[in-house]
């Protein structure tokens, strides 16, 4: 055996990303993630497009209907995949391994979160051609991209921060995926609110401090009303926020990867 | 004490309201065979852990290969672990799981690469390196374990429980492997089991845990003398002479008694002094011209050793 020189590895948080991009391509999780998420953008486009050709909806609703769809939807199989991230490993038992290493645990939290947003990369990718497809003549598509990409991106950070944060504090699997949804659907529901629910000073600020509602808001703006993407920037500051807050949270709540979970050990 | 061994003083934690461990005082030369036992919930793998820097002490201090705890980093680049019940990544082959953890220690990716091989090959595993661990039997897993534990060349090993769910030559074949790690590498070795008699054979030394407590550390000699565990000797005579050799040897001031079986007396022997009963025996025999068919010498060994301290509490 080559002689090694005993020093912590620099990078750590590349080694521990590349393998974990391994596990969730080669492994297949991703693949059959994406694989669901293809099927129902498939399905959303057929029925806008239909609808579209009815006039029952306008050709930049679809394209927009479509990409908050891809958006929020990528944007979930980043949480799904951060919140088995910590908790995942600790329930199958191969997390003391990795404790065992000489390695900082924020360095096992990056690269663990790194590899769970190359699928918001890949959902990005794959809702681009559906997108184009609604959006175009219209000449909205390079917008409503560059937008959703910006939008997805700050979600997608979130929501690996979040679920990275419940994973690590979580004792079993199971109470971090439940947890990590139920988080969710709070954050959706505010999309879900009636129209009359959404007007007025209180409405407004109700949607601008949800990321989600937020987020989808901006799109709206920028794809269907026409926008330039700098006039409505401020629906952004609740995104932006959202995610460095998640992300630092996430961060610094690595100390917590412990072996049984639910704090410090 | 050598400074790439094991020194603890006062480590202790509890879970809630349990006291896992209670003022650990370890000592351990570097190079040595430690058996590490005691009985379920005794508090080996939390002491295990502790060492390892995987849980924080709640009280107390520790250097492992010289570097103290408050260096849990540096501590984990000079130890190798083969956890309880480790769990392994279904999905990855044995070379891929070694690769990783070679690089998690440093190794630049040639080497990891060169460190997996060997260590597969060592261990036996060359031939399945490129097959999923999810396919791997449970010694075969164990194996791996030990190759991971070995990715740094550790000064200090810790072994728990390897031979847990090990059929018996599955059992021969790892402890086979820790003689391998203690003779060739001359690394300090804790392992962690129930399997007595082996750890008669490998282990140096022994330190029993009972109640988050250790009860005795010393040599298996030293501690199956200081348990004052007992022994007891059987002889067989002819069975027509079995009435005047238990005259013979109540002269002497042996206890004996006759045994359901033609011919056979048991002797109580003392703990402390067996070696000189059982010359007494012979002597007494022998002077009264009765001859010894045959000696069986039961007990004093480190399983009787382990229920007395353990069973006292």
């Amino acid at each position: 055996m080559t002689a090694i020189a005993l020093s912590p590895p620099r990078r750590a948080w590349l080694s521990v990303a590349r393998q974990e991009l391994r596990d969730l391509w080669l492994g297949g999780r991703a693949l059959g993630l994406l694989l669901a998420f293809s099927l129902l953008l498939s399905a959303m486009t057929y029925l806008t497009a239909t609808n579209s050709l009815l006039n029952f909806l306008e050709q930049r609703e679809s394209a927009n209907l479509t990409l908050q769809i891809g958006v929020a939807v990528g944007a979930l199989l980043v949480l799904l995949t951060t919140a088995d991230a910590i908790s995942g490993e600790r329930e199958r038992g191969t997390l003391e391994s990795l404790l065992l290493a000489p390695v900082h645990r924020v360095d096992l939290v990056a690269g663990k979160g790194i590899s769970a947003l190359s699928i918001w990369l890949a959902a990005f990718a794959i809702a681009t051609p559906y997108v184009w497809f609604l959006g175009r003549g219209v000449g909205i598509v390079g917008v409503a991209l560059a937008a959703g990409f910006a939008v997805g991106t700050l979600l997608a950070l979130f929501l690996a921060g979040l679920g990275l944060l419940v994973s690590s504090l979580s004792r079993s699997n199971r109470v971090s995926l439940s947890a990590s949804l139920f988080l969710l659907l709070a954050l959706f529901a505010p999309t879900q609110l009636p129209a009359g629910a959404q007007q007025g000073w209180a409405g407004d600020l109700f949607i601008r401090i949800d990321p989600f509602s937020a987020g989808l808001h901006y799109l709206g703006k920028v794809v269907v009303d026409g926008h330039s993407t700098g006039q409505d920037i401020s629906w952004l500051a609740s995104p932006i926020i959202a995610a460095i807050a998640a992300v630092l949270l996430a961060l610094s709540a690595a100390r917590f990867v412990t072996l049984r979970g639910g704090g410090p050990s | 004490m050598s400074a790439s061994g094991i020194e603890a003083r006062g480590l202790a934690k509890a879970y809630a309201e349990v006291r896992a461990l209670e003022a650990l005082d370890l000592a351990v030369p570097s190079g040595v065979v430690l058996g590490f036992l005691g009985p379920n919930g005794a508090g080996k793998t939390t002491a295990i852990r502790m060492l390892t820097t995987v849980l924080k002490p709640d009280a107390g201090t520790f250097t492992v290969a010289g570097i103290p705890h408050t260096r849990p980093l540096e501590i984990r680049l000079r130890v190798g672990v083969l956890p309880e019940s480790a769990g392994y990544p279904e999905r990855q082959s044995g070379e891929e799981f070694l690769r990783y953890h070679a690089r998690l220690f440093g190794h630049t990716r040639e080497s990891a690469r060169e460190t997996a091989r060997s260590l597969l090959a060592e261990t036996g595993l060359a031939e399945r390196a490129g097959s999923a661990i999810g396919g791997y039997s449970r010694g075969m897993r164990q194996r791996l374990g030990i190759a991971r534990a070995l990715v740094n060349e550790p000064a200090v090993v810790f072994l728990d429980e390897p031979t847990l769910g090990l059929d018996p030559s599955g059992q021969r074949q790892m402890l086979g492997l820790i003689r391998q790690i203690a003779d060739a590498r001359g690394a300090t070795v804790v392992l962690s089991t129930h399997l007595l008699a082996e750890v008669e054979e490998v282990c140096g030394r022994v330190v029993i845990l009972n109640r988050g407590r250790v009860v005795a550390d010393g040599t298996v000699a030293e501690i199956a003398r200081r348990a004052g565990a007992p022994r007891q000797g059987r002889l067989q005579v002819p069975p027509e002479a079995t009435a005047e050799a238990l005259e013979a040897l109540r002269g002497r001031g042996i206890q004996a008694a006759e045994n359901s079986k033609p011919g056979q007396l048991d002797l109580a022997l003392r703990a402390d002094n067996a070696d000189d009963d059982v010359r007494a025996a012979l002597g007494a025999l022998l002077d009264a011209h009765i001859p010894v068919l045959g000696l069986e010498l039961e007990g004093g060994r480190l399983s009787d050793a382990f229920l007395a301290m353990t069973e006292r509490g």
